[in-house]
């Protein structure tokens, strides 16, 4: 225990731990709700691509296609996301350092958001904005949708400030130590997405909401799809630094070893900070309207951001590898079959990191410009993603969620075995609808098509080449079926199970070189702290002011040079309610 | 777990990890710029993928005046103005002679479309108010499909064209 501590410290109460996972416990179900919702409609898609037209049954409640997918999209990459991660970076935060938060901006950050899902739905199921989760404009929506979408986005950047107080009252009492993991993470999260939520919030508030309440008449495409992907680039580390918390903050413990190196895990969020922002215009390598040379350096910076993602490959893989041997593995692989795969944590977790391998290998083809005109737009597309955000975050997430609730409800998970079950048929389902999606883009099959809306002969004469690939998609997408069916009888069972004797603690890991936190929790310690020699490379990086600056610099850099022409090239482009 | 007590296994399992960190750095960095110097170079030695732009234009349903159809402007090569609309594509289909070189010069005239001409590299965005380009050269004679890539409504399923390349005559 260090001996710096400034002042008595005021620990949480009892009361206090009891509000603070109420409301985590809240931000969970919501979360998960919405992918319960999300996934269910997900293999319809799947099917359309195989041929099977499953629509025409779903009247009233689903008009198209299209209408499902966008309803797909956005609770799914949106809501879901959202809700997981702005519960759980304040609540991991907050238990680390074993501080009190602000807990009315966090129960405010829920209302905000929920409010918008809410406004969402009813644009959605209404098939009054059956724009897809993109909304590129001159498609038009309805206000709702756009409001709605506004609350989502605004309430998601809340848990920021909640995040740099915690911090700041935390480096008050304990001077010139570094932030403790979990917290230097999740508040580099936030920050990355502060800047990255402004080209989202700008077409939203300034273009889209305007022009859909019938204030303005024409609105202008390019620059409304160049704001969106300004976020929507970013977003996709969004979904994925959550799931990076967990792996290095966590799950080291889970496997019963410890994370190698804690330096490497903050470089890996300071490179991801900086690198994510300036590149989302790799999303239009195929657009007009901008210089070739901005493409070419856009193609070098998306390179780079593919640094921080190896590095991790390494230092996860490493952890992986004490554990196992710890554990008595041997040999070549033996580390790696001798990990707790019976733990569904664990299992939905170095599951997700497979997949992962395969999703980072896919977007460095999607990076790079000259093979991006070859798949730009096809399934691969959503194949790459889906194996992404749709299994590295989304399963790290049921995997979180499967400590998480016995550790909120303090009552037992319902199923060890369903749980393995869902987390296993999630990894087969989602690769062998991913190989399809993937191979299939290779035969030009467009993404987001409704295709099987075709004439057979059409359907035949196009993507016939593609039958096998296509056959895959909708196979995998059945098997999903059952993974979300399994998962959500546990998730849905366990806040009704019996109680647990005694509660489940946070796996908050330990690194290399790094005592146990001075937090905590109901008589136990818990949290990485500070390592006792200070990496100076840790130490640089706990300039998160200077990080930030260096990030908006950059990001300027690369957009100023796209919008340019946009700005001197107005085009006033009517709305279209097509669907 | 206290700091004190020092675990050979796990110091020897530290010093290894951070001789095999560098070198995994290195080795990364690397590929990533070798990956770089490869993309850059086919881009820049096929610079026929790259979407050029033409113009602007502030009224997306004001087409600029162009000749309808496939426009011979050297030999073996030839140009052609090519239009998304709800829902179909303007001309097609498309008849190219073998061996033509052809610059596609691709726009909307309502909302985004997806100008993709399936096995082929050619995949450019039609943007309502811009008009962008990229060229192809059609080695081998038979059917293409133009395919729209980008989402664009009810039918946009529907919104194919073709492409036919005529055999070049001995």
């Amino acid at each position: 225990m260090s001996a710096s501590v400034a002042g008595p410290i005021r620990l949480p109460t009892v009361r206090d731990l009891a509000s603070e996972r109420r409301v985590m416990l809240a931000f969970l179900i919501w979360g998960f709700s919405a992918l319960m919702v999300g996934a269910a409609i997900g293999p319809l898609q799947a099917l359309n691509y195989g041929g099977i037209d499953a629509y025409p049954w779903l009247r009233p409640v689903l008009q198209s296609y299209y209408q499902g997918l966008t309803v797909h999209g956005v609770l799914n990459a949106y809501v879901f996301t959202f809700f997981i991660t702005c519960g759980l970076l304040v609540y991991l935060p907050v238990r680390e350092l074993g501080l009190a938060p602000n807990m009315l901006l966090w129960r405010a950050c829920f209302a905000t958001m929920a409010i918008g899902t809410v406004l969402l739905l009813v644009a959605m199921f209404d098939n009054s904005s059956s724009v897809l989760w993109t909304f590129y404009p001159p498609l038009k929506g309805s206000p709702l949708f756009y409001g709605g979408m506004s609350l989502v986005v605004v309430g998601s950047l809340f848990p920021l400030p909640i995040l740099l107080e915690l911090r700041a009252r935390w480096k008050a009492r304990r001077p010139g130590e570094l932030t403790p993991l979990v917290t230097y993470m999740s508040t580099v999260t936030m920050l990355m997405w502060l800047l990255a939520a402004g080209g989202a919030i700008i077409e939203l508030l300034v273009q889209l909401l305007p022009w859909s309440l019938g204030w303005r008449d024409t609105v202008d495409p390019i620059v409304g799809r160049t704001l969106f992907w300004w976020t929507g680039h970013p977003i996709v580390y969004f979904w994925l630094m959550p799931a990076y918390v967990s792996w290095y903050g966590l799950l080291s413990k889970q496997i019963g070893g410890k994370l190698v190196s804690d330096p490497m895990a903050r470089l890996t969020f300071a490179l991801l900070l900086v690198f994510s922002l300036p590149v989302g215009s790799h999303h239009q390598f195929t657009d007009p309207g901008f210089s070739p040379v901005w493409r070419g350096i856009l193609t070098a910076l998306t390179l780079s951001v593919a640094l921080p993602s190896l590095i991790t490959a390494f230092t996860i893989g490493l952890s992986l590898e004490y554990a196992g041997r710890r554990r008595g593995g041997r040999g070549l692989f033996g580390w790696f079959v001798a990990l707790p795969w019976r733990d569904p944590s664990v299992a939905a977790q170095v599951l997700a990191m497979l997949t992962f391998i395969w999703g980072g290998a896919g977007g460095i083809v999607n990076g790079s410009w000259q093979l991006d005109n070859l798949i730009h737009n096809t399934t691969w597309i959503p194949g790459h993603f889906h194996i992404t955000v749709g299994t590295a975050s989304a399963m790290t997430f049921m995997g979180v969620a499967f400590w998480m609730l016995p550790h909120l409800t303090g009552r037992r998970l319902l199923s060890r075995r369903l749980s393995l079950a869902a987390v296993w048929l999630w990894f087969v389902g989602m690769s062998v609808f991913a190989l399809g999606m993937h191979w299939a883009g290779l035969h030009g099959v467009p993404r987001r098509a409704w295709v099987s809306f075709l004439p057979h002969a059409v359907y035949e004469r196009v993507y016939g080449a593609a039958h096998l690939p296509l056959t895959l998609v909708a196979i995998g997408g059945v098997v999903l079926w059952a993974a979300t069916a399994c998962f959500y009888v546990v998730f849905l069972g366990s806040l009704f199970t019996r109680r647990l004797d005694r509660p489940e603690p946070i796996p908050f890991a330990q690194a290399f070189g790094g005592s146990e936190s001075f937090a905590i929790m109901e008589g136990e310690p818990v949290g990485i702290v500070a390592h006792k020699q200070l990496s100076p490379l840790a130490r640089a990086l706990e300039h998160m002011g200077a990080l930030t600056a260096l990030t908006v610099l950059a990001t300027a850099a690369a957009y100023i040079p796209i919008f340019w022409p946009f700005l001197h090239n107005v085009t006033r482009a009517p709305g279209w309610v097509v669907w | 777990m206290s700091d004190a007590a020092h675990d050979p296994f796990e110091d020897a399992f530290h010093r290894a990890a951070e001789r095999h960190e560098r070198a995994w750095v290195f080795v990364a960095v690397t590929l990533l710029t070798l990956l770089l110097v490869g993309t850059m170079f086919f881009v820049v030695f096929d610079y026929g993928v790259v979407v050029r732009t033409d113009s602007f234009r502030a009224d997306p349903a004001a087409l600029p005046a162009a000749p309808a159809g496939l426009v011979q402007t050297g030999p073996g090569a030839y140009s052609v103005q090519m239009t998304g609309h709800l829902w179909a594509w303007t001309p097609s289909p498309l008849h190219v002679p073998q061996g033509a070189t052809v610059t596609f010069h691709v726009t909307s005239t309502d909302v985004l479309h997806g100008f993709q001409i399936q096995g082929t590299t050619v995949n450019v965005t039609a943007v309502p108010g811009i008009t962008g380009s990229a060229t192809y050269r059609f080695a081998h004679p038979g059917t293409y499909n133009i395919i729209c890539n980008e989402f664009c409504g009810i039918e946009h399923q529907a919104m194919l064209g073709r492409i036919v390349v005529e055999p070049a005559t001995p």
